[in-house]
């Protein structure tokens, strides 16, 4: 220390000041390649910081040392080829005066801290000695953070939510806080993760997120596929993660998904830089690698080393053709490129078939050599469970880790661990990283130093499943033209006003990390939104066993359209009061004007037949027979829609059934009895039913203050307008919309 | 994907907002604002320009005419100004003709086959899907680049358009977005003008009492949680939002979207269904002091100004539909003295013609069967869709008045020979009058997305002054 201390002294008389005397040598010998704009080789030398930053072989000054900076090994041509290509060369003078700034420190100013040397990612992996809970707690040390883990309660919340996300009912928070085991928060998280299903209703999430899947939208006229069958099975058999990215890379089955190399299409034509394997590219670049080739799909990039040729070197092997032309900014340059990977040390001979390059292109992103997509998977994961990736922004893994160790560590079990993505979450969760007691502040974007997960948001899914747990009242989906519809959970639902105001994307592009921030048109939404209303009514109901009645439909058309031919009703009506004829739309353009014809219908009596004739009703309304006193045994009719409807504006769909009593317009369809997760018990006293609802909710008891507040609104005998309005109360928490 | 940042003088850039995930506004110099607030009147489906306000010869329907003799099934009337004539439905506007001017020169985008939705993409964010980035539509662009002008009024209100809508919901949901710039940017949705008061009003199964009652409720529990403390700025956020958002409905302004307070006789003239309530919507929340609105005809496959068949019945009723309302927009909103400082903008995704689908020399693929000869009053209309050239009505906020822009050549294919005007250099001149530079960009994932595609877009002077 008191040598080196003693040098910077010396020296300081002999400062060498970048901008007036090192920028100008770098101007007059390298601009012209490295000028800024021009970045030959990934590298501008126009200001301090890209002087600093480098190219696309790494760091070019290694500060005080410069016998080891690239930028002198080349100047000198030491390294070949020397710099510049052509032109004088630097003089003996200028050389020295490189040589003293950067030996001094690479300052950017005289008075000014040395430079940091530029933090350089490595392709490769090497796991580093010890456990992650010594290097953890090394890192700690070093940092000064505090240690300690939060209490059983706020841990069971925090990983029911964050491997099912759902909030833990009662039983089982008691269940857990009661354990007396010492490994007992190791035993609850092996045995969340061992339900399966609940585990993929959740973390379908987070990857439809990444992998842009989307159910319920439309193709836009072009193409687009759903890939959600096989995530969902895949998450569920916990599909090795080199496997799950090797289908997603090189789908061959018929029930690989295909879909995710398809991109997203629009009808017509697009853009060079959005064609499908350069949206592969992209896509996959993104997510596996955490490299940002959006700007460079069109031009070489202004930001980074990539290049308009990485691009479409990575996009060939997704392309039917393997020879691709660049094409900068929608205009063509001549120039072509093979398949070549971004890290060229990793590419494969890629063969002729475009199967032979989708191969190629899934080995090489999980080559055992290439440490980059083990990182950034395990920095995705680690970001979803804290708030904060250990690299930020997660998009960029160049960036620098807070601990390198700690990543690589993770990164390296992971891969050793066959890809083993439930081991993973394992790991995190049972860290004594994850159990530190949560940070309330933002993260900042510079000098972030780990002191625990950030307090999160719960997401839109987390929160309309969570408040479907504590009622028992689930999203119903009726999906495409059964005749039953079942209990799901929100993923497997449209997006709808709330979910979209509550943070679920559009999908349209890859979402690596959704917007958290509550604003104030979503918490309109949730204020006075007809959608959660009538969720928490329909739980209150529940809770209070006093659901509507949902009578079974007689008669189910299933969807008819103007070219459907009409369909014959004979139904037993003996022992019916009346007979209910109803028509619902199925997604008209126009449902106002779809004429329907119940044509012939007549009653089968005891005395013989009554004819009532034809009856016609539009896409939105109801008749009603009644039978009282009439002794009829039959019910015939046909059903149809009218000719008239038949009309490019009208586009009718719609669908006939028949009620032996008043039905239920929501539950036209039955619906499956089985639910995401057991519903609550059911007759529960009042008190009951508070102390429940803030348990499951918050995670804790109710406090005696909240208990008489709560009392206070619901009253001696509980409305379901009254408990609907402590759910709602309860809902719109801060604490139970966030995870502490 | 992450939220984006705006920049000033290109190199100045604004300190990152709270939100680390917030875009950077990168703001250039722009000229002083003309207009305040900007009505975008929308013609959803395909507003046919020759049935509308680039009238051609008149053919009037006879049985075993050729289609590719009709270019016009209206007459054309005259308005107040002498060098503009409109088509026969349009008596009212004709009459505010004056006030405002009319290019007929728009062309659409090239996007290969005709979707509708993503024409309208394209218009309302500049930019054709797919794109890398969720582009914000221009309403958006508005609310985050000015903000709102009164702060209980959300800065982009959107007025008419159902999301369900079928097979077209997603792509329709695709553009009604702030996209990168965060959802406290995005519509606040509207779909019936005469619900508007419901938006802004507790709901009908809550009511005044139960809301008020169960807002207490909320606040007494928040304030007595043992954990009141715990959650930080994340916590805060969610206090400030709930409160902001039941502020809104507690503020007069929210009155302004309440038509039953209109006196009847103004809400008789602007009554021609549900267009013509969201004019007198805008209206109201112009005098509020809102900031964008957004006011359709509604966009749903096939219907509307979407004109497959019968297009000359459909446009009649069309045109009933706008043409009352429009013009008493504008003739209220002058004798309000908010004209000059409202820009008013009426505009469609692209034209309509008889036989060309496209443009003549970049045909699309025919997606509407129109036979040779009319043999059935169904055949008579402008069926298809054409983007060679559209029209474009400004009012108010500087835009030149009685003035017209652009022309189209007077036998098929009737397309753009003066002024072709581009949705990048249509969105510079609205930006322009709004004081928002073309070049003004956000910064997003390190990279600059500019409010007209690429910053290219130039504003059209001659329109304005």
């Amino acid at each position: 220390m008191r040598l080196r201390a003693l040098f910077v002294c010396v020296s300081a008389w002999a400062q060498v000041d970048y901008q007036t005397q090192v920028h100008p040598v770098l101007a007059a010998k390298c601009f012209a390649c490295h000028g800024g704009d021009k970045r030959s080789g990934g590298l501008s030398l126009r200001d301090y910081q890209s002087v600093i930053d480098g190219g696309r072989s790494g760091a070019v000054i290694v500060p005080q040392s410069s016998g080891d900076s690239l930028l002198v090994q080349r100047a000198t041509g030491q390294i070949q080829p020397k710099m510049p290509p052509a032109g004088p060369g630097l003089t003996e003078t200028e050389l020295a005066t490189l040589r003293s700034w950067i030996d001094q420190g690479a300052r950017p100013a005289p008075t000014a801290a040395p430079a940091k040397p530029r933090f350089v990612p490595t392709l490769e992996l090497r796991k580093p000695g010890g456990s992650l809970e010594d290097l953890l707690n090394a890192y700690y040390k070093r940092n000064n953070v505090k240690v300690s883990a939060v209490s059983d309660a706020m841990y069971a919340r925090r990983v029911y939510l964050d491997i099912w996300g759902l909030v833990p009912s009662p039983e089982q928070l008691a269940e857990f806080t009661t354990d007396r085991g010492s490994d007992k928060r190791v035993r609850l998280v092996r045995q969340l993760l061992a339900h399966r299903e609940n585990y993929a209703g959740h973390w379908f999430t987070f990857w439809n997120d990444l992998l842009r899947n989307e159910d319920s939208f439309g193709t836009y006229g072009g193409d687009r596929k759903s890939i959600s069958k096989w995530l969902e099975s895949s998450l569920a058999a916990n599909l090795a993660g080199n496997q799950f990215l090797g289908q997603l890379l090189n789908p061959r089955r018929p029930e690989d998904p295909d879909g995710f190399l398809t991109g997203v299409n629009w009808r017509g034509d697009s853009s060079a830089s959005q064609m499908p394997w350069v949206q592969a590219a992209q896509n996959s670049a993104q997510i596996f690698l955490g490299i940002n080739l959006k700007c460079n799909s069109c031009h070489d990039s202004f930001i980074s080393k990539w290049k308009l040729k990485d691009a479409y070197g990575l996009a060939a092997y997704y392309s039917p053709d393997p020879k691709l032309e660049l094409v900068r900014c929608d205009a063509k340059t001549g120039e072509f490129t093979g398949p070549q990977f971004l890290y060229p040390a990793l590419n494969r001979p890629s063969g002729e078939s475009l199967e032979e390059r989708h191969a190629a292109a899934a080995e090489m992103f999980v080559d055992p050599r290439n440490g980059r997509t083990p990182r950034t998977i395990v920095n995705r994961y680690w970001a979803q469970l804290m708030g904060r990736g250990i690299v930020e922004p997660r998009d960029d893994m160049d960036g620098e880790p807070w601990s390198p160790e700690v990543l690589d560590w993770l990164a390296a079990e992971l891969a050793a661990r066959n890809w083993d993505f439930q081991w993973l979450i394992e790991a995190i969760v049972t860290s004594s990283a994850y159990q530190l007691p949560s940070v309330a502040e933002p993260a900042p974007a510079k000098g972030f130093v780990f002191r625990g997960p950030q307090v999160r948001r719960l997401t839109a899914e987390q929160l309309i499943d969570s408040l479907s747990a504590i009622t028992g009242e689930w999203p119903v989906l009726e999906r495409g033209n059964q005749k039953q519809a079942r209990y799901v959970r929100e993923a497997h639902r449209p997006a709808s006003p709330l979910s979209l105001a509550l943070g679920r994307p559009f999908r349209d592009q890859v979402i690596t990390e959704r917007a958290t921030d509550a604003t104030t048109l979503q918490m309109l939404e949730l204020v006075n939104g007809k959608g959660l209303y009538e969720h928490l009514n329909r739980g209150a109901m529940r809770l209070l066993g006093r659901e509507p009645a949902a009578p079974p439909n007689l008669f189910d058309s299933l969807a008819m359209r103007a070219t459907t031919p009409p369909v014959k009703i004979d139904l037993d009506v003996s022992n019916l009061k009346e007979a209910w004829l109803v028509v619902a739309d199925q997604g008209s353009y126009s449902p106002g004007q779809v004429k329907t014809d119940w044509t012939g219908v007549e009653l089968i009596t005891a005395n013989g037949t009554e004819k009532i004739g034809d009856l016609h009703t539009t896409a939105v309304e109801t008749h009603k027979l009644d039978l009282r006193g009439k002794n009829a045994r039959r019910l015939q009719a046909t059903v149809g829609i009218n000719a008239e409807s038949n009309r490019s504006d009208i586009n009718p769909s719609v669908r006939f059934f028949v009620f032996g009593e008043q039905p239920n317009y929501h539950r036209l369809i039955p619906v499956l009895e089985q639910r995401p997760v057991s519903a609550p018990p059911s007759a529960l006293t009042r008190d009951e039913l508070i102390r429940r609802i803030f348990r499951q909710a918050l995670g804790r008891d109710v406090t005696a203050e909240e208990f008489r507040l709560a009392q206070a609104t619901l009253g001696e005998t509980p409305t379901p307008e009254q408990l609907t309005d402590l759910l709602w109360a309860v809902a719109a928490s801060p604490e139970f919309q966030l995870v502490l | 994907m992450k939220m984006p940042s705006v920049s000033v003088n290109r190199r100045e850039m604004l300190a990152a907002s709270l939100a680390a995930a917030a875009p950077r506004l990168r703001a250039a110099e722009a000229k002083p604002a003309t207009a305040d607030t900007l009505i975008v009147l929308w013609m959803a489906g395909g507003m046919a320009q020759t049935e509308t306000f680039d009238p051609k010869r008149y053919t009037p329907y006879e049985s075993g005419t050729p289609s590719n003799d009709v270019l016009s099934t209206f007459k054309p009337i005259d308005t107040v100004v002498d060098n503009i004539k409109i088509s026969e439905g349009l008596e009212n506007i004709a009459k505010v003709m004056d006030r405002g001017t009319l290019i007929r020169s728009y062309q659409a985008g090239d996007l290969g086959f005709i979707l509708h939705s993503r024409h309208q993409y394209h218009w309302h964010t500049g930019y054709a899907p797919p794109q890398t980035a969720a582009m914000p539509h221009l309403g958006a662009v508005i609310s985050r680049t000015l903000g709102p002008r009164n702060a209980e009024m959300p800065a982009f209100v959107d007025v008419g358009q159902d999301m369900e809508i079928g097979a077209e919901s997603a792509a329709v949901k695709a553009f009604h977005t702030a996209g990168f710039l965060g959802a406290d940017h995005g519509p606040f949705m509207v779909v019936n003008p005469s619900n508007a008061a419901e938006t802004v009003r507790p709901l009908k199964e809550l009511g005044d009492r139960r809301f008020q009652s169960r807002r207490e409720l909320w606040r007494q529990l928040t304030k007595n949680s043992p954990l009141a403390q715990a959650g930080g700025f994340q916590r805060d956020a969610i206090l400030r939002s709930v409160e902001n958002a039941s502020r809104l409905m507690d503020s007069p302004s929210a009155k302004a979207f309440d038509l039953s307070l209109e006196p009847e006789k103004s809400y008789a003239r602007y009554n021609t269904g549900r267009f013509g309530l969201g004019c007198l919507l805008a209206r109201r929340l112009t005098e509020s002091g809102a900031r964008f609105i957004e006011v359709t005809t509604e966009y749903i496959p096939f219907r509307n100004w979407d004109t497959h068949e019968s297009g000359h019945e459909r446009t009649v009723d069309m045109k009933r539909q706008i043409d009352a309302p429009i013009a008493q927009l504008v003739l209220d909103l002058e004798e309000r003295g908010l004209l000059n400082r409202t820009l008013i903008v009426l505009a469609s995704e692209f034209g309509r013609d008889m036989v060309t689908e496209g443009k003549p020399d970049k045909k699309v693929k025919d997606q509407v069967t129109v036979p040779d000869i009319m043999t059935e009053p169904k055949h008579y209309g402008m069926h298809r869709h054409f983007t060679d050239a559209g029209c474009v009505l400004l009012f108010g906020g500087g835009a030149k008045k009685g003035f017209l822009y652009g022309k189209t050549a007077d036998e098929r294919p009737c397309r753009t020979i003066e002024n072709p005007v581009s949705i990048e250099n249509l969105h510079a001149s609205i930006y322009q009058a709004m004081g928002i530079s073309p070049e003004t960009s956000y910064e997003i994932e390190k990279r600059p997305i500019y409010v007209t595609r690429d910053g290219k877009g130039k504003p059209i002077e001659t329109l304005f002054g």
